[in-house]
């Protein structure tokens, strides 16, 4: 009896070792980075150079900024013939493990994507003065020199998306939501809510903004950026309350939004959406006829452009920041329903738009990039 | 030595005198006074508007106008007394009967919704639209719980319902988008559920690892190996392997006219009906028939069970496999009901908050059940309230379904008492 015990006892170390190394193999995270070699590649100067990616938890796919990053990570690879690797981040557990990783892999620049991880490569950078770092959507004053923030006056474009939004609605009310109460999200509702405003100024309506009140900077969450099911439920919700133009600002969740537009629609109710990040009509990948418009930050060129400027050894810690005058935020085209939006409201776009890159209109927000 | 693994059930700490027992009045004391202060004398000067129809129902409803401060006055006022009386059943030796409890919470949300609602920018709120949500959200939480229910009832601790909710979705979205058919998507849910769980029960009953350490790992093996395929194969072609066709829903007629509730429970997916069937079945057969009683007594006290002829470690290793085929179902629910396509880690932590619905229901499927209802209300009133401009800082009202559910469990549940096996592995000798 006492023989047949240790026999099971020593089969479970063993096996749960195995599972718990598969477990570990699988997810990951941490684990050392794909090499992707640019071979073949023209422009063969910058061969040694290696540019690293660090995603968080949306992960590289996430069709928003992950997504854009990392393809402005592989025109590089492309157009400059530098090597590239990357590291997915599952948690937030799995940043400074990432991050310490693209360190052993000898980058030269360590792109690391969104605000969640600002305090990881603060510090990261802190320990290794001689790699250089770009942060995206994140900027912090304490930064060491060798950081350069790329980050994004968002609310400009949003303001644009928040005014088209209110000249459109028929029932007279728009809604946001958001994933979390971070400051890279809420800078699109505040943009959102001062478009809602303007409009309401500028023609005497009365258009209601349901999600989001910027005065107390209190509103609608989810609570994270994977629960798609939340969204769903989220814009069911704003529908009932009477919205028809909704704008989810929670990556992934936001095709949640799209589904329960989907259904509105079959159910005789005129439901659209405004996408953020990218121009949704194209990455998406449904309820294209149901997308207003996007508000769209246009990573992809900035992060080429930094590592362009590093290979070059041209390297310096000022922020980018994207805005409607250097094209880095943007309002996407109408496509679909373009007919939805009258032409006065274009060419009134077109007028803000204006005002805003001359200054004429200030579109402020708490969580815009300090200059 | 080999047998001491199974320990004997717990001893039943109440002596039959008489103990009075003031945690129950004591609380609703608690509550009614803060009704007394918030929902009476803190109500908001207007009134607040119930819409209980969407405009295209069968049947219209009227909505329900009610002025905050009189609702407040006289819900606060008879929840003291509710209050007042438990203390004096409670004096005199008697126990305070469920319904009391029961009514008092009723009394508690009626005051509390008309006092969070009136303060909110537009005091107009479409409870159909509440209610539904909070059903749709409580849904996967139902299915988890159930599954959680079959496993520990049988003695094995199940935290792999996160993984088998995820899988569960995986699967159905894979093998819907490449089938084209959603039935076939809903049996892959069920296959995926069960993958989930035979690995469970082969490394906690066959090989005796520690239980909660396999679910943990199972959770994040699953959390990996979805998200790898979801990023490698998934996304190179969203339209041949993540785009599942949607169940049709089936409204059942005259029933789902039924206004208010109707719509929400009788215009269900194929899922939701097989959850009140699953409900149904596991609620009957746990208690009435001799499976049930099997099951409860390999959970309690598998050596007696033995004894007696009950063939402990097959009993557990095919309830834990029927926990996933309920728990597959679930996930089959995020995607072919709720939305169409999977995305990574889209379960979020449901799996957890349904572990939380199973031991705040006290082990018992229609416990589960509720709480899992209660969890939803709460997390889609959250929504609802912001959406509506609470005043209240949407940090707040994010915790309002673990406030409810530690007000619940501390109050008004009673001592919860897991079986006495669950989470020992049971070695015959």
């Amino acid at each position: 009896m006492k023989t047949s015990l240790r026999n099971i006892k020593r089969g479970t170390g063993l096996s749960a070792a195995v599972l718990g190394a598969s477990a570990l193999v699988l997810t990951a995270c941490g684990a050392p980075p794909a090499e992707e070699g640019g071979s073949g590649s023209p422009a063969a100067e910058a061969t040694d150079y290696r540019g690293c990616i660090v995603s968080d938890s949306g992960g590289f796919d996430d069709r928003s900024f992950n997504q854009s990053s990392y393809e402005g990570l592989k025109m590089a690879e492309q157009d400059l013939g530098i090597k590239i690797s990357e590291a997915e981040s599952q948690a937030e557990t799995d940043f400074g493990p990432n991050v310490d990783a693209m360190v052993q892999a000898d980058c030269n620049m360590i792109l690391t994507v969104g605000f969640l991880l600002g305090d990881v490569t603060k510090e990261a950078a802190a320990d290794n003065p001689e790699t250089n770092f770009a942060i995206v959507d994140y900027s912090d004053p304490e930064f060491t020199d060798n950081v350069k923030p790329i980050i994004y006056d968002t609310a400009q474009a949003a303001f644009l998306a928040g005014y088209a939004a209110a000249a459109t609605s028929e029932t007279g009310k728009v809604a946001t939501y958001g994933g979390m109460n971070i400051p890279t999200v809420t800078i699109f509702m505040d943009g959102f809510a001062d478009g809602v405003d303007y409009y309401n100024k500028q023609k005497d309506a009365n258009v209601e903004l349901l999600g989001w009140d910027k005065k107390s900077q209190n509103g609608t969450f989810v609570g994270n950026f994977e629960d798609q099911g939340k969204g769903k439920t989220n814009t069911l919700n704003f529908i009932n309350e009477g919205a028809d133009i909704i704008m989810p600002v929670a990556g992934p969740v936001g095709l949640g939004t799209l589904d329960a537009v989907i259904e509105a629609n079959a159910d005789g109710k005129d439901a659209k959406v405004v996408w953020v990040d990218s121009d949704g009509y194209e990455t998406a990948g449904k309820a294209e006829e149901f997308i207003l418009t996007s508000v769209m930050k246009l990573m992809g060129n900035a992060v080429e452009d930094v590592i362009k400027t590093d290979t070059e050894g041209k390297f310096d810690s000022t922020p980018y920041v994207g805005t409607l005058e250097n094209g880095g935020v943007a309002l996407a085209p109408f496509h679909d329903l373009d007919a939805a939006v009258s032409d006065d409201t274009k060419s009134e776009l077109e007028t803000i738009k204006k005002a805003i890159i001359s200054g004429d209109i200030k579109v402020e927000s708490k969580a815009s990039p300090q200059q | 030595m080999s047998t001491a693994t199974a320990t004997e059930p717990q001893q039943s700490s109440a002596p039959t005198d008489i103990v009075r027992n003031w945690k129950t009045p004591v609380i609703l004391a608690v509550l009614s006074v803060l009704a007394l202060l918030v929902f009476a004398i803190g109500a908001p000067d207007n009134s607040v508007t119930f819409r209980l129809s969407a405009p295209n129902d069968a049947l219209v409803l009227p909505d329900i106008v009610l002025s905050a401060v009189v609702t407040g006055w006289v819900t606060a006022v008879l929840m003291l007394a509710a209050a007042i009386w438990s203390f004096r059943l409670v004096r005199s030796g008697r126990k305070v009967p469920g319904w009391l409890v029961a009514v008092f919470a009723i009394l508690f949300i009626v005051g509390f919704l008309t006092w969070v609602v009136g303060s909110a920018r537009t005091p107009n709120v479409a409870l159909y639209g509440l209610l539904a949500g909070s059903f749709t959200l409580a849904v996967p939480l139902i299915f988890g719980s159930l599954s959680g229910v079959l496993c520990e009832r049988s003695g094995v601790v199940n935290i792999a319902i996160e993984g088998q909710l995820l899988f569960g979705a995986f699967s159905a979205a894979v093998a819907g988008s490449l089938s084209g058919n959603a039935f076939v998507g809903l049996a892959a849910a069920a296959i995926g559920g069960v993958m989930v769980s035979a690995v469970l029960a082969v490394f906690s009953i066959k090989y005796i690892v520690n239980q909660v350490i396999v679910g943990v790992v199972l959770n994040v093996l699953v959390s990996g190996l979805t998200g790898f395929l979801f990023s490698t194969v998934l996304s190179s072609d969203p339209a041949r392997w993540n785009s599942p066709p949607r169940l049709p829903i089936i409204s059942i007629p005259v029933l789902s006219d039924i206004p208010v509730i109707g719509p929400i429970l009788f215009e269900q997916s194929v899922v939701g009906y097989l959850m009140y069937i699953a409900l149904a079945i596991i609620y009957v057969g746990l208690f009435h028939t001799k499976w049930g009683l099997r099951t409860r007594a390999v959970g309690e006290h598998p050596k007696a069970a033995d004894t007696l002829g009950v063939k402990v470690n097959r009993m557990r290793f095919m309830n834990v496999l029927l926990a996933g085929v309920v728990a597959g179902f679930g996930g089959a629910f995020f995607t072919l009901v709720l939305v169409s396509s999977f995305g990574r880690d889209m379960t979020a932590g449901q799996g957890y908050i349904a572990l939380a619905a199973l031991i705040f229901g006290r082990w018992n499927p229609l416990g589960a059940f509720f709480a899992a209802l209660l969890f939803g209300f709460a997390t889609n009133l959250q929504y609802v309230l912001s959406a509506l401009g609470s005043t209240v800082p949407n940090q707040f009202l994010a915790m309002l379904p673990y406030v409810v559910t530690i007000f619940a469990v501390a109050g008004l549940v009673g001592r919860a008492r897991p079986p006495a096996a669950s989470g020992v592995p049971y070695i015959k000798g």
